[in-house]
């Protein structure tokens, strides 16, 4: 289930906590049905993924493992929450979680570190085999497929990070870049920290009460200044951030063209995210200062979702392909038994014929030269099932009557069925 | 030969731009990737051809339009591939490579070869003197570059609109201090060709400043450029109006360079007896 499918308190009630995850997995393994086994529990979605060889046995058993779960909680209906994918459609759901095409923000990258881990849980665990590995292997790589053909993540989707991508576009660096907070309130604490976050040390904070702007100041490790005093050190900084409730205007066109001069025309970014406007707006026309306010990273914003929910599509076709692909790789899979038994057949003859010389004809060869007789006959064997293996492995589909005729051929041809 | 390797120098400017811009709009394709590459070889052609031209003539022949233009060109490829090695800014390829383009069909297009280089010109201030004058002038056309990339960039931050191409652009930061790097390179080289120009013609002709239009030209361009630095460095001319001074004195150059001497024929446009 996911934060589609089920309100947050369904969610809850099914949510394997962080440390009981292994005993989930060792009960979820006991279902005779299940034969591999991945838990993963996020705050969005609890999945599992499970590898068996009937699927709708599998299904029915993993619904009660999460009616027990939920049990655990309290009582309650599952079915309407869960969806069940089976086959391909299983592999396609597992990939487009992987690549955050499933996730509420498309392109948050967080997901694919969350599924490592369970995957690694898991592991660990020893509920993983061959076919829930090579899955989870490729879902990570199909995750970094999407993310470097497509530009899913590539644009900043929440108020602060646009705002931080934005400052990044004019400054090249922030790490020596001051920074002016004017106003201690929720939304600028967000941002400064998010700045902080992205290297920025030379923070100043400047409050009506000042005993607001020392604790904030003091909490960020920035300088507290009075607000009184705050336009004579703004031509210090290069980013100021406006977050008060102010009815009037703080700074007007004017006061900045004044600092301006006093910075020798280096450029400033004004932020305004007050509750009404901090700055005059007609600071943006100013050369080399840059104004935007809550509506302008708003839109921009809401800009870049579209333009993530366009990349998405393309994302979508990806994985369209490694569905594809890893499906043919589990059709291979189908023909191990046969490529195995084959090469049982010629390595059984090959010790056979060798044994049978060296008694004989071959009789008095020294230890190096049987070895050498011994990596002879394996490595002619070895070309000679070379291109069968490979055509049985590439084009070995169940459903397709040629190739069911070459793996009749074959068991037939060397009494395979026998062995 | 030359003139075959120069063909192919300009296909392979055709390929580098066509790379370059599709850098811009589809930055993951592993071919856009490679665009500086795709310029190198270019510039690999470029420079076969010139020194083919160069053992076949003898000298650096730069007294006709075609070698000239062909000379210029080259020069400003090295200096934009110079600045990628340092800055990694490969969307100022977008603007060089076609840049390039141009300039080589221009070479083909309206230049004149062939001819004799004039007694006067063979001397080895003509090699010192061409390539300071031009590695300054190629010094500027990066800057040109540089300057176009920000104001696009800056327009799109003031207009708070946003295209998909942008996300490859540089910080208004980084492209305002790489002009004036640019700047401080460019100036001096452009100053030391005046210098060694007026050296020359003093040594020959006997008179250091002739009031030739192609010297007053110069003369002005170095003036403007000399006070561009000078706003720079003093009075905080930069962003927005630097850039859009550094476009004007490059169209300044350029304008000369290509229309020049067809509207005022004096020894630069070849008359040199």
């Amino acid at each position: 289930m996911n934060h589609r499918s089920a309100p947050i308190e369904v969610r809850e009630s099914v949510a394997f906590e962080e440390a009981y995850v292994n005993d989930a997995l060792t009960r979820l393994r006991s279902y005779p049905t299940i034969e591999e086994g991945v838990i993963l529990s996020t705050c969005n979605r609890v999945e599992v993924v499970a590898a068996a060889s009937d699927g709708r046995l599998a299904s029915t058993a993993i619904k009660s493992f999460l009616a027990d779960q939920k049990a655990r909680r309290h009582a309650g209906d599952l079915d309407e929450h869960v969806y069940t994918y089976l086959g391909p459609d299983a592999v396609r759901h597992l990939f487009r979680v992987a690549a955050s095409l499933d996730s509420m923000v498309v392109g948050e990258p967080q997901i694919l570190g969350q599924l490592k881990e369970y995957y690694d849980v898991a592991q660990k665990a020893g509920t993983v085999g061959t076919l829930l590995h090579r899955l989870f292997h490729r879902s990570f790589s199909v995750a970094k497929r999407v993310r470097t053909e497509t530009g899913i993540a590539s644009r900043a989707v929440s108020v602060s990070s646009v705002a931080l991508d934005l400052a990044r576009r004019i400054f090249d660096r922030l790490d020596d870049k001051a920074v002016m907070l004017i106003g201690a309130g929720k939304m600028g604490d967000l941002m400064a920290r998010q700045l902080q976050n992205n290297g920025v040390q030379n923070l100043m904070v400047t409050n009506r009460t000042f005993e607001r702007a020392v604790e904030l100041a003091e909490r960020m490790r920035g300088n507290p200044i009075r607000f009184e005093d705050f336009p004579r050190y703004l031509k210090m900084a290069d980013l100021v951030i406006g977050c008060t409730g102010a009815p009037d205007v703080l700074l007007d066109v004017h006061a900045v063209e004044r600092v301006l001069k006093e910075r020798k025309y280096k450029a400033m970014f004004f932020i305004d995210i007050g509750d009404r406007r901090n700055f005059d707006s007609r600071i943006n026309d100013l050369d080399n200062v840059y104004l935007y306010n809550i509506d302008d990273l708003k839109t921009v914003s809401e800009e870049n979702l579209q333009e993530r929910a366009n990349e998405a599509q393309k994302a979508e076709g990806i994985v369209l392909e490694e569905v594809q692909s890893f499906g043919r790789w589990i059709e291979s899979l189908e023909q191990v038994p046969t490529i195995t038994a084959l090469r049982q057949r010629f390595d059984d003859i090959r010790r056979g014929e060798i044994e049978k010389s060296l008694a004989g004809s071959l009789k008095g060869l020294s230890e190096e030269q049987k070895k050498a007789v011994e990596d002879m006959t394996a490595a002619m064997i070895n070309k000679m099932l070379h291109g069968p293996t490979a055509h049985l492995k590439n084009n070995g589909r169940s459903d397709d009557d040629e190739s069911l005729l070459y793996v009749a051929a074959l068991k037939k041809l060397f009494n395979l069925e026998e062995k | 030969m030359d003139v075959w390797l120069l063909k192919l120098a300009a296909l392979v400017y055709l390929i580098a731009a066509a790379s370059f811009i599709t850098y811009l709009f589809s930055p993951n394709t592993s071919i856009s990737k490679r665009s500086p590459w795709i310029l190198f070889v270019g510039f690999l052609f470029h420079s076969a051809a010139l020194a083919a031209h160069f053992f076949l003539a003898g000298y650096l022949n730069v007294a006709q339009f075609r070698e000239a233009v062909t000379v210029y060109c080259w020069l400003m490829v090295a200096s934009y591939l110079i600045v990628q090695i340092k800055y990694h800014l490969t969307v100022l390829g977008a603007i060089i490579a076609p840049l390039a383009l141009l300039m080589t069909l221009a070479a083909f297009a309206f230049g004149r070869g062939g001819e004799q280089l004039p007694p006067a010109l063979q001397t080895y201030w003509l090699p010192v003197h061409v390539t300071l004058a031009f590695l300054g002038n190629a010094a500027f056309a990066v800057a040109f570059a540089v300057s176009l990339i920000y104001l696009l960039q800056e327009h799109k931050l003031k207009q708070k609109k946003f295209t998909s191409f942008m996300k490859r652009f540089p910080a208004l930061e980084t492209l305002d201090r790489l002009n004036y790097v640019l700047l401080v390179w460019g100036f001096p080289l452009m100053t030391l060709g005046i210098v060694t120009g007026s050296l020359w013609a003093g040594a020959h002709w006997g008179q250091y400043w002739s009031w030739e239009p192609r010297q007053i030209a110069s003369g002005l361009v170095w003036m403007f450029y000399g006070a561009l630095l000078h706003g720079r460095i003093t009075a905080g001319l930069r962003g927005k109006k630097a850039a859009l001074l550094t476009m004007v004195g490059f169209f300044v150059v350029l304008g000369y360079f290509l229309i020049g001497d067809a509207l005022f024929p004096s020894r630069h446009g070849g008359k040199f007896e």
